[in-house]
């Protein structure tokens, strides 16, 4: 192998000896040939950053429905980059500020520092951060309660559950993702103190396999309910819980972010959706009202931003009387009856657990 | 021809790449800003790892671990500049640099020693302790080095005088471009004036050839220059840390380490041809993002596009490689 690598080597060191030459060369042949139109822009900007791809039909799809809700309900010109070091998030904020857009929505805790920032550099522009931690007066957090229907979504755990043995697959363990599993938990535990939960990170959004190892995992540690938070991922615990469904075994999967109850109707009991593009647009309605600054924007049930969807084909395994607590839990909720606990993790925001 | 091929692909895609191009140019070279606060500025990791790539290579090391002590570089940097906060500002960015350094060159020393005690080939073991890297990287956010709240997986930010001033007043380019570019120098000159740059080029020519001919400590050369290679590697993420994100992050490199070997490569393994090609790829992932931005093609188009940019960069080559004719193999001595 060494001696095969060492070949290719001298190979190259001989051959790419022009190679820095031709590199610029080419470099300025493009430069050339690509002097480009520009599309019709309207004053309204807004620009979405995600770390991930907006193809996860997940969190990061979500916040770009609510980018092509903002284009087409508000008329505003949008753009989106996919970044993937902390060293580009700069370079968008300051690339998109100085381009003229007014909102940028940096969907995920990862941008908070920079969106700092950035905000101080540019203060006209506002800077929305999904599951931020800091604010300034033009950079805010966008919390999304995502508590609130992952409690409703363990009480349905929790009454579906035979092996009384449930299951939490996510990604990375960053507070938002903490918050809630601990009121999934807290949810199953409402009804039946006994049932054991099995938590694990993958410590990856997108990582399939990981996320597939760790649902099997669970699946045969007795777990018949797998909660997930995850992005991209999300699909391998499906597949996971569908092929013990389809050996005999009775087990479900819940779905989180977004409506993926129809991704894997036979197996996801329902899921807990967050209605990102909701919460953007409504954000940039405040935004353009002036209303948006200096403190952190949440998202809740009580907008009908959180809610848990339980899927249509599933419903027949939850008696009436289960549904009718389900439902009876939520409007509690809403009501600010069931103290939900979450993670606080907002810079100066009060501990009230 | 690759150009075209990309432009095709892009007009399947329901994309203008006449737009695309523009784009990619606005968004690279643009504007003298934009050629220093983003070409440089990306081109700089990339400069640290392709050196320490291209120094490896020469002496027929092939440390494809670049990413992996780029990562502990960082982690090191960061630890200092988190913990000696007290020591005067150049000597507490000096001190971090130094601890990546060090760091870099310790990660190398694993695979080094196992090639020359166990005679295991380094493209292996360069490779599983790039893992063990970024995993350390990993778990430092969310143990060890995290942040003071303990909220995100990340560290806290490094003080003032743990970052690296800026290079160019008004742009984002720090003093770790210019540390890059010196280093270059320095490597050009050890590799061509100097004994151990000799003994380096031998060795990386024919390890055989070397112990017989030359009477060359073989050994004494593939450690130094593995330390050494490391080292840099290490270097790139201690600069990084401390000239950009002040901060450590799981995501800090792109497969930066990886890239660095095209970077490498490309650059024809000397240090000169190395800033080229560096600041090349910088220019190609600059202009990648401005693709997204303002052009509106996804990110994983923009990867193909990239991809065949290079492809095309490499067929030219060739072609000219050919023209140029058959003068191979001398150029290592």
């Amino acid at each position: 192998m060494k001696k095969k690598a060492m070949k290719i080597g001298n190979g190259y060191m001989s051959q790419l000896k022009l190679q820095p030459l031709a590199a610029a060369l080419i470099w300025v042949t493009t430069a050339c040939v690509g002097q480009g139109s520009d599309t019709p822009e309207s004053d309204f900007r807004a620009a979405l950053l995600t770390a991930g791809p907006v193809t996860d039909v997940g969190w990061y799809a979500g916040g770009y429905a609510g980018l092509m809700m903002i284009e087409d309900s508000m008329g505003a010109s949008v753009s989106h980059q996919q970044t993937a070091t902390p060293a580009e998030f700069d370079e968008a904020f300051i690339a998109y500020a100085s381009s003229g857009y007014g909102i940028i929505f940096a969907h995920g805790n990862e941008y908070q520092d920079a969106a700092i920032r950035a905000g101080q550099e540019f203060p006209d522009v506002t800077i929305v951060v999904s599951g931020g931690g800091r604010v300034s007066p033009n950079v805010v957090p966008l919390i999304f309660r995502l508590e609130e229907g992952s409690y409703l979504a363990g009480v349905t755990a929790a009454y579906v559950t035979e092996s009384k043995v449930v299951g939490m697959v996510g990604g990375v363990e960053i507070p938002p993702a903490r918050g809630a599993f601990l009121a999934f938990e807290a949810g199953v535990h409402a009804v039946d103190p006994e049932i054991e939960v099995l938590q694990v990170y993958t410590g990856d959004w997108d990582d399939l396999a990981a996320a597939k190892e760790a649902t099997v995992a669970q699946l045969s540690q007795g777990a018949d309910v797998i909660i997930h938070n995850l992005d991209n991922a999300s699909l391998a615990v499906f597949q996971a819980v569908r092929e013990v469904v389809e050996e005999g075994r009775v087990a479900y999967a819940i779905g989180m972010n977004s409506d993926q109850n129809e991704l894997a109707p036979e197996v996801v009991l329902g899921s807990v959706v967050i209605r990102i593009a909701d919460a953007f647009h409504t954000t940039a309605q405040m935004w353009q009202e002036g209303n948006v600054g200096g403190a952190p924007i949440y998202a809740n049930t009580e907008q009908g931003v959180i809610e848990f969807v339980i899927n249509p084909m599933l419903r027949d395994r939850l008696s009436d009387e289960e549904l009718e607590r389900i439902s009876s839990t939520k409007a509690l909720i809403r009501a600010g009856e069931i103290d939900v606990p979450r993670v606080v993790f907002v810079e100066g925001e009060p501990e009230d657990h | 021809m690759t150009l075209g091929v990309a432009a095709v692909l892009l007009m399947l895609g329901g994309y203008d790449p006449v737009q695309a191009a523009a784009a990619m140019l606005r968004g690279s070279v643009g504007s003298w800003n934009t050629f220093v606060s983003i070409t440089l500025v990306r081109a700089v990791p990339l400069l640290f790892a392709g050196l320490a790539v291209a120094l490896a290579f020469r002496a027929g090391v092939w440390n494809i671990g670049a990413e992996g002590q780029l990562y502990v570089g960082a982690v090191a940097g960061v630890w200092v500049a988190l913990t000696f906060t007290d020591l005067p500002g150049p000597f507490l960015v000096t001190s971090a640099l130094t601890a990546s350094v060090v760091a870099g060159g310790a990660w190398a020393l694993v695979p080094a020693l196992m090639k020359l005690r166990l005679g295991i080939g380094e493209v292996i073991t360069t490779i599983l302790m790039n893992f063990v890297g970024i995993y350390l990287a990993a778990w430092m956010v969310h143990g060890p080095l995290q942040e003071r709240r303990g909220v995100f997986p990340q560290t806290d930010r490094i003080v003032d005088a743990a970052r690296l001033p800026e290079l160019i007043s008004g742009t984002r380019l720090h003093l770790g471009f210019a540390l890059a570019l010196v280093l270059a120098g320095m490597l050009a000159f050890v590799l061509q004036r100097t004994r151990f740059g000799f003994h380096l080029r031998a060795v990386g020519a024919s390890p055989a050839a070397a112990v017989v001919a030359g009477r060359i400590d073989t050994n004494r050369v593939i450690l130094l220059t593995f330390l050494a290679s490391g080292a840099i590697a290490g270097l790139a993420g201690g600069v990084e840390v401390t000239g950009l994100t002040y901060a450590l992050y799981e995501d800090l490199s792109d497969g930066w380490g990886y890239t660095a070997i095209a970077v490498a490569l490309l650059g024809g393994l000397r240090p000169g041809g190395v800033i080229v090609t560096a600041i090349f790829f910088g220019a190609l992932q600059a202009g990648a993002g401005a693709m997204q931005r303002d052009a509106g093609i996804p990110a994983a188009w923009v990867d193909v596009v990239e991809a065949l940019v290079i492809l095309a960069v490499l067929g030219l080559d060739r072609i000219r490689a050919a023209r140029v004719g058959h003068h191979a193999g001398e150029e290592a001595l």
